[in-house]
């Protein structure tokens, strides 16, 4: 290994890499499209101490919050196909188990794991978005629904977004543990190149820059955002 | 493959599992030693005068913001053995732990650097202005005034950093290092694959205890730690 | 005692302090009036150097100290002479009032603890706090607060005490105890530089007047001299539109 780097293979496997950002994509924006809505009803839950849901949603969020990610995989990999083969067998469906596509866990557990977290997100911002503001609503006679849709859900947004930003690239880089689910993502592409001729390192750097690349775009496209969004406040204002 | 459930293995493994806590225990309080120290020198990069030295410092943070650890960790791993090849040196019999604890370290720093910077530029400035006006050196104004309150503001990101930390830190299985994931890797393995769910919750029981024990430890020393905190939230 | 002789500051493009020159002896009770903008602030936190002058040069009990290059030493022994009582206060949050009141006692002189603590409730008496030794600063009202940092300033007996405004952020019914206390440590003899917008203090407490604006002194005085004579147009449209109607000069 004491020849440095290999340039050819570098450069090869930057495209191998690149090549599996469209999963990694698909995994984050279907777990968002899934936690996005779903975090924000637990979160209200969770502030309104909403019957049996807050405790559920209390002890959820303190279990994704208290585990590993990678363990989180872990248990919905090896417990999915035993439920899944419990109710084949049960009903006599014509069914193999362990032909899923991975990507399907990969929904599961990453929806899993984005919803706890974005209900913290939004469980915190809704707590910035005063009283008073409901309360204003309702005055000049809104309903509960009305006042939440064009009054408190706009403003909570405008305060989660930059967690929601956080969140994002923080998904984008926990796809990179979809190795475990044998997922032909962005990680597990460029090392299966490198097992070849041990060019790991030229592997890993490839992947490095694929997701910097990823995670910086990410994170520019939500600072833009953000900017239109306060845009529109100051011209509101 | 029996494949029933079987909840007593649950409790079987965790007294198999608990003496490799050392382990992932020792690893994540010498990255949190390193971390915090290249946290300080960030921050200090971030908040001095020097344009160069923030933009190193910005770009660092950047580029570990969108780094996966698993991904910093083979870098570390397989990169600093080849380093070490081109220099000449040997690197290659090192332990698993050390690329472990460089990975975890850097990416702790900056971690620490946002809170410690976050920190200090909630402390009002007057705070500074107050304790030199009354005769203090610059020195004894930050450690007598500036440096308790900010202490007292970065306690809570210093406990989410830590649980962050925890997290990430069991990875490191993946470059072999037989820490309590490792270990529990390792059951299943000599299981043939048997009840590796029962031992992954054993496992995930085990962080998620941990880790509320963490949480409850630091809601209690901000608890005490916070006198006079009401005004600094007033400011 | 004071004399501070020539001093320039600009932030950026702007001249904020155009050559300021002022004379305190000891004993004196100086207060500088002005629009807001004028430059007051940043005057005092020059002589303070909690902001470097670009000029000029502050002679303490007839030692030159250059505003501009002055060194660390020189820095800290004109801190050790003067003490600062700010707008806001600026009390340390993490300290009870006893605390803030001895920090510069004990830490900046060295003094022993329970010689500081003795020294620290005297002074906390003297501002009406003997019941708030341990109180911390958010548990205190704004009066308090600002009462708590005069006597901060006056307990390490410096040979000046400067105000920026010290009633300026209470609410009306608290103003009336801070200038209270501080007409009495006027009438011990402190020397005091007083920047406020309170009139009937510069009438009844000061020896001397100076009315700033934009960096440079208009016109100082006595305060018959400033409030019933003044010599400048620009001092007379001031005093109209800050006195009130009712406000009368008796001698
Ligand atoms: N740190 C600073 N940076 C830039 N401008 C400043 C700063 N401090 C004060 N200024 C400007 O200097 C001018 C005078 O301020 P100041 O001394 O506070 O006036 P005053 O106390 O008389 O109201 C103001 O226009 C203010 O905006
Ligand atoms: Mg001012």
């Amino acid at each position: 290994m004491s020849e440095g780097l290999d340039y050819k293979f570098l450069i090869d496997t930057f495209f191998v890499a690149l090549s599996g950002v469209p999963i990694a994509l698909a995994i984050t924006i279907v777990a968002l499209m899934v936690a996005l809505p779903l975090g924000f009803i637990l979160a209200l839950s969770r502030i309104n101490r909403f019957l049996v849901l807050h405790r559920f949603a209390q002890i959820y969020v303190s279990f994704v919050r208290g585990t590993p990610i990678i363990v989180q995989i872990f248990i919905v990999y090896s417990s999915i196909p035993l439920l899944l083969d419990s109710i084949v067998t049960k009903y006599n469906f014509e069914m193999n188990v362990y032909d899923v596509n991975p990507i399907w866990y990969a929904f599961i557990v990453f929806s899993f794991n984005t919803t706890a977290i974005l209900i913290e997100v939004f469980r915190s911002a809704l707590n910035t978005v005063s009283k008073g503001q409901l309360e204003a609503a309702q005055s000049v006679g809104l309903t509960n629904v009305q006042a939440f849709r064009r009054i408190i859900i706009p403003q909570t947004l405008v305060v989660a977004l930059p967690n929601i930003c956080t969140v994002t690239v923080n998904l984008i880089k926990a796809t990179s543990l979809g190795y475990a689910l044998s997922l032909q993502e962005i990680t597990l592409r460029a090392k299966v190149a490198a097992n070849v001729g041990y060019n790991y390192v030229e592997a890993y750097i490839d992947i490095f820059l694929v997701y910097l690349i990823l995670c910086s775009l990410v994170e520019y496209i939500f600072k833009l955002y953000e900017k239109r969004l306060i845009k529109y406040k100051a011209v509101n204002a | 493959m029996e494949k029933y459930f079987d909840a007593t293995y649950i409790l079987q493994s965790i007294p198999m599992l608990l003496p490799f806590l050392k382990v992932t225990f020792m690893v994540a309080c010498l990255s949190i030693l390193f971390g915090t120290i290249i946290g300080f020198i960030l921050a200090a990069a971030k908040l001095g005068k020097s344009k160069i030295a923030r933009n190193l410092a910005n770009g660092y943070i950047t580029i570990l913001r969108c780094t996966p650890s698993i991904v910093l960790l083979f870098l570390v791993y397989y990169g600093i053995p080849a380093i070490g090849n081109n220099l000449g040196m040997n690197l290659n019999d090192i332990d698993k732990a050390v690329f472990v604890i460089v990975t975890f370290s850097l990416q702790f720093g900056a971690l620490m650097c946002e809170v410690i910077r976050s920190a200090y530029e909630s402390i009002d400035k007057g705070q500074f202005e107050a304790a030199v006006s009354v005769g203090l050196s610059n020195i004894q104004a930050y450690g007598r005034i500036i440096f308790p309150q900010a202490f007292v503001v970065a306690l809570p990101n210093f406990g989410n950093s830590l649980l962050a930390l925890l997290q990430e830190g069991a990875l490191a299985y993946t470059i072999g290092l037989i820490d309590i994931v490792g270990k529990a890797n390792l059951i299943i393995a000599s299981n043939y694959n048997a009840h590796a769910l029962e031992i992954f919750l054993a496992l995930s029981i085990i962080y998620w205890v941990i880790s509320i024990a963490i949480e409850h430890f630091f809601l209690k020393l901000e608890r005490a730690f916070s006198k006079g905190k009401q005004s600094l939230k007033a400011l | 005692m004071l004399e501070i002789k020539n001093i320039q500051k600009s932030f950026g493009e702007s001249k904020i302090l155009k050559g300021v020159d002022i004379k305190i002896d000891k004993g004196d009770v100086v207060v500088i009036l002005g629009p807001s903008g004028s430059g007051k602030t940043t005057l005092l936190r020059c002589i303070n150097f909690l902001e470097k002058a670009d000029e000029g040069l502050a002679v303490f009990d007839g030692i030159d100290i250059n505003l501009k290059t002055a060194s660390k030493r020189q820095i800290h022994s004109i801190r050790q002479k003067t003490a600062f009582v700010f707008q806001n206060y600026n009390l340390f949050n993490n300290k009870t009032a006893l605390e803030n009141v001895t920090e510069g006692l004990i830490v900046g002189r060295k003094m022993p603890k329970e010689e500081a603590n003795e020294l620290g409730k005297k002074a906390l008496n003297k501002v009406g706090l003997s019941e708030k030794y341990n109180a911390y600063p958010s548990e205190l009202s704004g009066g308090q607060q600002q009462r708590v940092g005069i006597a901060r300033a006056v307990v390490i007996d410096p040979d000046i005490i400067l105000f920026d405004e010290p009633t300026s952020a209470l609410d009306p019914e608290l103003v009336g105890e801070v200038l209270t206390v501080m007409k009495n440590i006027a009438k011990e003899g402190t020397t005091m530089l007083v920047v406020t917008h309170e009139m009937s203090f510069a009438k009844d407490v000061a020896n001397r007047v100076i009315f700033m604006d934009e960096g440079i002194v208009i016109e100082e005085g006595s305060p018959k001299d400033i409030f019933v004579h003044p010599k400048e147009e620009r001092t007379r449209k001031f005093l109209k539109r800050v006195l009130p109607e009712d406000f009368t000069y008796y001698i």
